[in-house]
């Protein structure tokens, strides 16, 4: 044990000393109070957690969409210039035969 | 808990019901489990009552998501615990922990555990206590915790990882990295106390 531990040791062995003196009941009306308010709440169903996640997945996935669209924008434009191109060369070389 | 004879099943079905009685008896019965957790981890500047009283509103309101996985006890007090940890995580901002922050008598037992020149005193148990909570709030909320259990409610691994729903392993690793940093707090407190 290094010095460390045991200062702490000590000093936490002698914080353990000083007790609780505190009611540990719940005060008059707040038990009455907890019940009206709760009431008044919608309750969350079974599935709610599921709900939160699903959202922020949908979130994340249209983060996605967009970022693989901005990415492969150029790529996209590009190889449909060139594909004119192509088609261009293609019906010159078919005038030229013709 | 206080009262071991508590019918915590049937009173359960009857919350489910909306039967209010029951609702009340369940909240009285469970007070003393929850203001343990709140009055251990409150958090500075806001009111025990108030923290309850919130936790048992997240009760209520999650009551249909209780599966009965683990015993009823263990899922308030897993509410209990995150509750109190967000509210710790709201503050954000630790305030720089100081010799000068300190009350004569803190001091006074800080030096005493520090230097070991005179022996500490039953007496010294109050200002014990605020010196350790002093300490502890240097601490991230989850370190706190794992801290406050293990070592001031003398609660086992496998009982703070119950209360919590961290897995052992876990625990462990937050106590070790809490004492770390408790370490490093006492050593910054003595350099400064010399200087």
């Amino acid at each position: 044990m290094n010095q460390f531990d045991q200062q702490w040791r000590k000093l936490t062995a002698l914080a353990r000393q000083a007790g609780d003196t505190r009611a540990m009941s719940a005060p008059h009306g707040f038990a009455t109070r907890v019940v009206a308010r709760a009431g008044s709440r919608p309750q969350e169903l079974a599935w709610a957690p599921f709900e939160y996640f699903a959202l922020r997945g949908l979130m994340v996935a249209a983060a996605f969409g967009v970022m693989a669209v901005a990415f492969n924008f150029t790529n996209f434009v590009t190889s449909t210039q060139s594909d004119a191109y192509v088609s261009a060369d293609t019906v010159d070389e078919l005038l030229e035969l013709s | 808990m206080a009262d071991e004879s508590f019918d915590l099943v049937g009173c359960l079905e009857r919350v489910r019901q909306r039967d209010q009685v029951a609702s009340r008896q369940l909240v009285e019965h469970l007070y003393p489990l929850v203001i343990r957790i709140v009055r251990s981890h409150l958090p500075r500047r806001v009111a025990e009552e108030d923290l309850a009283q919130d936790i048992f509103l997240k009760m209520f309101t999650r009551l249909a998501q209780y599966q009965g996985n683990v015993p009823f006890p263990h899922w308030v007090s897993r509410i209990a615990v995150t509750t109190c940890i967000d509210q710790l995580r709201a503050q954000k901002r630790r305030p720089e922990f100081r010799w000068a922050d300190l009350s004569e008598n803190e001091a006074d037992v800080l030096d005493a555990v520090l230097t070991d020149e005179r022996d500490v005193t039953p007496g010294d148990a109050l200002e014990a206590r605020e010196l350790v909570h002093k300490l502890l709030d240097q601490l991230k909320p989850n370190d706190r915790l794992v801290i406050q259990l293990l070592d001031l409610d003398q609660k086992t691994i496998a009982e703070i990882s119950a209360e919590t729903g961290w897995n052992q392993t876990l625990v462990k690793v937050r106590a070790f990295r809490a004492r770390r940093k408790l370490q490093k707090l006492f050593q910054e407190l003595q350099s400064k106390e010399k200087s």
